[in-house]
């Protein structure tokens, strides 16, 4: 009998267990679930399975691009829905940006390379982000900057300026540079984080291009 | 004899059972680490210290203050190598109680970096110290000072920053 209240209890402790087992269950892909959407917004790095070198995983790849419309150096709007039909590259970049003063050169290149395929290219100017909204020196030496970069490196394209009003929409990017490669029916296709080389460039280019 | 056995048996295989099971649940709980570790979202730069000093009231006073760039990033120095490059600046906003009359920075370490060998960059990597020279009027004063930086790793750079440096200042 005595035996029998022993082999109870524990047959009761041992469901205690289970049961907590499964709450944890429960309660850790509760949290997983909440990771996954808090960070629903945010582009990742993540290793490729071949080395060291890294992809950009953005969550906009397959998506549409959110839609924008940014004055240029020259104070006209420009708006990313009149480029439909047309591949784009979204390249955000700022003159403090070293690695983005070594791509500069490249995109212009390519740009040309491919302008009469239906490709263009969109500079999106992310200067100022840790400025405020009323320091209007500040703001202004961002644009001086902007105009003095694109100045000396030639660019061709459009150069649009604020981008930091636009970054929440493509991930936060919390890093520079960053490009999104728009196809003609205004599909992300691919991004890149970092400097890449230029035949990454090329690439994703080609992808945006293809029909 | 046979009922006996066949209760431990139960009993010893509810055990084995539930420990998996409990192993299992505290290895999930365990692992809620990010999948990869070198997603970037370390503070570029840390301050150190000190978190208190004692200065005489009214007498301009050095203070040497201690900061820390994270590992495998870089920051402008006070004197960057360009005009687009945003310098490291450390400030006291007006209205603490405490001035800062002037302050002293480290020469940058000349680096290259891969991508771009022929451009030399002056950058503080890993520790480094800022000497200020304040003006404290008497009495304690929590100061929210600040260091404005923009950092970059070898091949992107995270927008410039702007981070408190909290320090108790006891003018005597």
């Amino acid at each position: 009998m005595r035996r029998n209240t022993i082999v109870l209890i524990a047959v009761l402790f041992i469901l205690a267990v289970f049961a907590w087992a499964g709450w944890a269950n429960w309660e850790y892909r509760k949290q997983a679930a909440e990771r996954l959407l808090a960070g629903a917004a945010q582009g990742e790095l993540v290793p490729t399975s071949g080395g060291d070198a890294m992809n950009y995983v953005s969550p906009l790849d397959g998506k549409p691009a959110p839609n924008f419309a940014l004055e240029n150096l020259s104070g006209s709007k420009v708006a990313l829905a009149s480029y439909k039909g047309k591949a784009v590259m979204i390249n955000f970049w700022a003159t403090w940006c070293g690695p983005c003063k070594v791509e500069t050169p490249w995109i212009v290149e390519l740009r040309d390379k491919y302008a009469a395929q239906g490709f263009e290219v969109l500079g999106v100017d992310t200067e100022g982000d840790d400025l405020q909204p009323g320091d209007k020196a500040g703001w202004a030496k961002a644009e001086a900057n902007a105009g003095k970069f694109v100045a000396e490196m030639k660019v061709p394209y459009p150069v649009l300026l604020d981008g930091d009003s636009i970054s929440r929409d493509y991930g936060g990017l919390d890093d520079l540079p960053a490009s999104f490669f728009v196809d003609r029916s205004g599909k992300v296709v691919a991004a890149s984080l970092g400097l890449t080389s230029e035949s990454d460039i090329e690439g994703n280019i080609k992808k945006a291009l293809a029909d | 004899m046979g009922r006996m056995n066949w209760n431990r048996i139960c009993a010893a295989v509810l055990l084995g059972l539930a420990g998996m099971a409990a192993a299992k649940a505290h290895g999930q709980f365990i692992s809620n680490s990010p999948r990869n570790s070198s997603v970037i979202k370390t503070e570029a730069v840390q301050y150190l210290f000190p978190e208190q000093v004692s200065v005489p009231a009214g007498k301009p006073s050095a203070v040497t203050l201690h900061f820390r760039v994270a590992q495998g990033l870089h920051i402008n120095s006070h004197t960057p190598s360009d005009d687009f490059l945003i310098p490291t600046d450390f400030s006291i906003p007006d209205g603490m109680g405490v001035r800062l009359g002037a302050a002293s920075y480290p020469p940058g370490t000349i680096i290259s970096l891969a991508f771009d060998p022929k451009t030399k960059l002056s950058v503080y990597t890993g520790e480094f110290d800022i000497q200020a020279r304040i003006v404290a009027t008497p009495g304690n004063h929590l100061v929210q000072a600040k260091l404005r930086y923009q950092a970059c790793d070898q091949n992107q750079c995270m927008p410039p920053k702007t981070i408190n440096v909290p320090i108790d200042v006891i003018g005597k």
